[in-house]
């Protein structure tokens, strides 16, 4: 299993359509895909948009991605790199 | 992978519109179709237009209907043609709902599909200072 810790850097946060992005590019990979609050037990599955918006998670909220598969480290990286590049809004 | 259709049935403009938003989030929805009634229009021509509607999206699985408010006219007419297996109709349509079913990915029944849009519109509300109350707990111990 892949972990690590990302950070939200856009500022409006995990809403509808970057996470809408985000499920996207789960989808794409093979691993599970799992995002916790690092604040609390809030977890999500990546692959399903429902269940990253219950996250509510905004600006400055440090989460907790486990990627486990075989192609867990690709799919690490996508997923850092798309929270590092705030969704693309910027 | 055969995909349930969808009907979203309201008065106005609103079904056109969270359709729009469904697709805004999720992209092209082509198994999805809104049905808006107006509030003056005749109960015969918004019946065909439902009938229509119901027959575009369906790829032979099953169609679910979703109304804006039950006991309202878009749910009394669409109520005519619910049939087991063909057929389901989920009150109180929100865009949770519609992105659920935008987005089940396994072939799954119309009935069980139906169960989980209806458990996801309810379980999508929330009121938002409920939320937030446990951590304001904490602040304050």
């Amino acid at each position: 299993m892949r972990e690590g810790t990302v950070r939200i850097i856009n500022p409006l946060g995990l809403h509808a359509r970057a996470a809408a992005q985000l499920v996207r590019l789960a989808d794409g990979f093979n691993s599970q895909i799992i995002i916790r609050r690092s604040d609390n037990n809030a977890s999500a599955n990546a692959k399903s948009i429902l269940s990253v918006l219950t996250l509510a998670a905004s600006i400055g909220t440090i989460l907790i991605l486990s990627v486990e598969g075989v192609d867990e480290e690709n799919a690490f990286a996508a997923i850092d790199n798309i929270f590092k590049g705030g969704f693309g809004e910027i | 992978m055969k995909r349930v259709g969808g009907v979203i049935v309201s008065h106005g403009q609103l079904a056109n519109e969270l359709l729009a938003a469904a697709e805004t989030v999720v992209g092209e929805l082509s198994h999805i179709t809104a049905v808006s009634i107006g509030w003056h229009d005749d109960v015969e021509i918004a019946k065909e237009e439902i009938e229509r509607a119901i027959k575009n999206v369906s790829e032979g699985i099953g169609v679910l209907v979703m109304t804006d408010m039950f006991g309202g006219t878009p749910t009394n007419i669409s109520a005519m043609f619910l049939k087991e297996n063909e057929v389901e109709i989920v009150t109180g349509v929100n865009l949770p709902m519609v992105i659920k079913l935008a987005s089940h990915s396994q072939e799954t029944s119309l009935s069980d599909l139906a169960k989980d849009v209806e458990e996801q519109g309810k379980q999508s509300i929330y009121r938002t200072s409920a939320l937030l109350e446990p951590q304001k707990l904490k602040k304050d111990a």
